[in-house]
């Protein structure tokens, strides 16, 4: 059993456990749902085991480093991240039909990290920029705020289907039935949303004094950094207008798609359009 | 309530509201999005190479090339610190009083028309409801405090509160004061520190730092000396490691030997050292000259950037600049030329090319030997400011965590009898200042316990 066999399983695992949740949803099937749980949670321990696996090869290499360290790694631990924090959040709600989005945010990620030209699958050795402890915590928390976006995101997307389409008054009234209510999605969304600033406030910590014993510079702004702290902002701003009268609701979750993209943007925007410190990443 | 428009409260009022936060969230973020997408730090020449003359200027007038240094910029940023400062001093107080305020009395009345409220009606008597109450409470939401105890004639109401988490309250205070923290930490940085870079030759010394505007030196207090400079490669041909060897020397005496590699710098007397690149120095060059008109061939050795008189003659030569790839055509090494009586010229000759345009002055120039030897790249700095910086970083990430995950939670209870003295009715009234849902189940919890408990004792 290699790293990559366990991988690519895990590629099609999250597209079965989209399919699984997407048509819980659509035919109210509960059994689906639950299908789609238990297909999400055993393709985590694969991809775990995956992950794991891969880092014991890098050993056996002769490299020795956490599968942090390139654009492949860290889409496997991106799809891995959201994965966890949804199967998590589900878990403490007790509400399954949230899964479609961040199942499909799983699963696409494995499958542009599997199939993409731009981005080398290989284990490679870690360049001396990237040797230092802080490459796990900093590659780590700003992958779980990442995902926590990710899943908000969906969570943003459901709240406005559901808030616009009053129950009952259409054919497709009853297919969200299974959906909680708009308070309920405006609250749960509210909560991902913080989980995710306190972890990409983290992310940017970690990375700012990392920076500073590997550069010599705390904050340089690399379009990297800039671009992460345009997130920052965009969900700090999210964070005070849900205080401000009228903000709450639509706007809110519009503001957290808007950030959402910021995410997509620091993410592949930066590595692939912009140069600049971070170009390892790609 | 009519407020008070005096001038300095409007200002006060105007700088403190939400509003202006989000404007300046939004504002910030725009303008961040701009200087990523446009080059940075590169001057007006080079900006006509991209735009065209009348957006060259514009971009330059603007500072958007230097968009995060410039003015404007800073603007925003301080009026985001002067935003928060308004802020606290608009709220501040209000918390503080909120938070030593004592309770005042309350009764049921005032309880039932709390946005959580609960009623339970009993027989069972008073003191036995309120020993049920007190233990339900003190399980559930921890310890109370008997509230109004001037009911003291006959079976008085009891009134007693429940409260926990007074301090989060302050949690969203420090989450600002961290903010500001680091950016006063940066700001002294800025103006009491200095960053530059050195370039070192294996054995090579010097206490000069070229700053990061590339044209100031600044003289360390020590002598920074490179024993040893190594680089390693993995067998792919990438960079495995690079370490230099490096000593300090003060009034000639070594005071300090440490090996800096990437991400492990050394800090003598506040000043860091990195490694940050490497590259090939040149030591000396051996150059052979031939007279166009002559034919008369002449050999001379050049230490680098030292002019040396070329034999038979009062001009000098002197080696500028040494590239290992010049425009990809290879080694290039620029001289420049000290002729009697006119002015100095500077020409840049190709080692491994010779052709006809590799002349100075009535010269043809071939490079015959090169004495080279690898350098270290290091950053040399001094950042007075970074404790303040460290120290905000650690109290925001503290901070926001407590912010987010802890809440003000309170509980109100009042046990009354009616006047016959036969029906006890127990009110409860919660408020929290955060994750109201999971108060809300827990109140719910407390109530159905009470009643439940209530009932088997009836």
């Amino acid at each position: 059993m290699t790293s990559s066999f366990l991988l690519s399983l895990t590629t099609f695992a999250y597209l079965l456990c989209t399919v699984l949740y997407l048509s819980g949803t659509i035919f109210r099937f509960k059994p689906l749902l639950t299908a789609g749980t238990v297909v999400g949670a055993a393709t985590l321990l694969a991809q775990t085991a995956g992950i794991g696996l891969r880092w014991v090869e890098s050993y056996q290499m002769g490299y020795g480093h956490a599968p942090l360290s390139n654009m492949y790694e860290s889409l496997v631990f991106a799809s891995w991240a959201i994965m966890i924090i949804y199967l998590i959040f589900e878990w403490r709600i007790g509400q399954r039909a949230l899964g479609v989005f961040p199942a499909l945010f799983s699963f696409l990620a494995m499958a542009y990290a599997s199939f993409s030209k731009d981005v080398d699958s290989k284990i490679q050795p870690l360049v001396p920029a990237l040797k230092s402890n802080w490459l796990i915590a900093h590659v780590m928390t700003c992958f779980l705020g990442y995902a926590a976006f990710a899943v908000s995101f969906g969570l943003s997307v459901l709240y406005l289907v559901r808030k616009r389409s009053p129950e009952n008054s259409n054919p497709h009234g009853a297919m969200l039935s299974f959906l909680p209510s708009a308070t309920q999605l405006e609250w749960f969304n509210y909560q991902m949303v913080l989980f995710g600033f306190l972890w990409l406030s983290v992310g940017i910590i970690t990375g700012s004094v990392w920076a500073n014993s590997a550069w010599g510079t705390y904050w340089s702004w690399d379009p990297k950094e800039t671009w992460s702290l345009i997130t920052w902002f965009i969900y700090a701003a999210l964070l005070h207008a849900r205080n401000l009268q009228g903000w709450k609701g639509e706007r809110v979750a519009w503001l957290s798609m808007i950030g959402f993209g910021c995410v997509l943007f620091t993410y592949f925007g930066v590595n692939f359009l912009l140069s600049g410190l971070h170009s390892y990443a790609r | 309530m009519v407020k008070e428009k005096n001038a300095p409260g409007a200002v006060l009022g105007w700088l403190s509201s939400l509003k202006l936060t989000l404007v300046l969230f939004f504002v910030l973020a725009a303008s961040s999005i701009i200087g990523t997408l446009l080059p940075q730090g590169v001057g007006l020449p080079e900006l006509r190479d991209h735009f065209s003359p009348l957006a060259a200027s514009l971009i330059n007038l603007l500072a958007l090339n230097n968009l995060y240094h410039s003015m404007w910029f800073r603007v925003l940023l301080l009026a985001l610190c002067a935003n928060l400062v308004a802020c606290t001093i608009d709220r501040f107080p209000k918390t503080i009083r909120l938070l030593r305020s004592l309770e005042s009395p309350f009764d049921s009345q005032k309880l039932s028309r709390f946005g959580l409220s609960s009623s339970i009606s009993t027989d069972v008597p008073f003191e036995q409801a309120q020993s049920i109450v007190e233990n339900a409470v003190c399980q559930s939401f921890g310890r109370m405090c008997r509230i109004g105890s001037e009911h003291t004639g006959g079976v008085g109401p009891y009134c007693a509160v429940s409260e926990a988490g007074r301090w989060s309250r302050l949690m969203v205070y420090l989450v600002h004061l961290s903010v500001l923290t680091v950016l006063v930490g940066a700001l002294a940085g800025s103006v009491l520190g200095f960053k530059g870079s050195m370039s070192l030759i294996e054995g090579q010394s010097s206490d000069e730092v070229t700053l990061a505007d590339g044209e100031r030196i600044r003289k360390l207090p020590f002598l920074l000396k490179c024993d040893k400079f190594e680089v390693s490669f993995y067998d792919t041909g990438a960079p495995r490691e690079f370490r230099s060897d490096l000593s300090v020397l003060e009034d000639g005496k070594e005071v300090l030997k440490r090996a800096v590699i990437v991400n492990d710098p050394m800090t003598y007397e506040g000043i860091t050292v990195y490694q940050a690149s490497y590259g090939i120095a040149l030591k000396e060059a051996g150059i052979e000259l031939t007279d166009s008109d002559s034919g008369e061939k002449i050999s001379m050795m050049l230490p680098f950037r030292q002019p040396v008189n070329i034999p038979g003659t009062a001009d000098q030569l002197m080696i500028a600049e040494y590239l290992e790839n010049l425009m990809r055509v290879g080694q290039a090494v620029e001289f420049v030329y000290f002729k009697q009586g006119k002015q100095s010229s500077a020409q840049w000759i190709l080692v491994d090319r010779p052709y006809h345009g590799n002349r100075i002055g009535n010269y043809l120039v071939r490079v015959t030997q090169m004495d080279k030897a690898p350098y270290t790249g290091l950053e040399v700095k001094k950042d007075p400011g970074i404790w303040l910086v460290w120290a905000g970083f650690a109290v925001m990430t503290l901070a926001i965590g407590l912010t987010f995950y802890s809440s003000h939670r309170k509980l109100w209870v009042c046990i009354e009898t009616d006047e016959t003295g036969n029906k006890t009715t127990v009110t409860f009234a919660g408020r929290t200042s955060r994750n109201p849902h999971v108060f809300e189940e827990k109140f719910e919890t407390l109530c159905r316990t009470v009643e439940r408990q209530l009932k088997t004792k009836n």
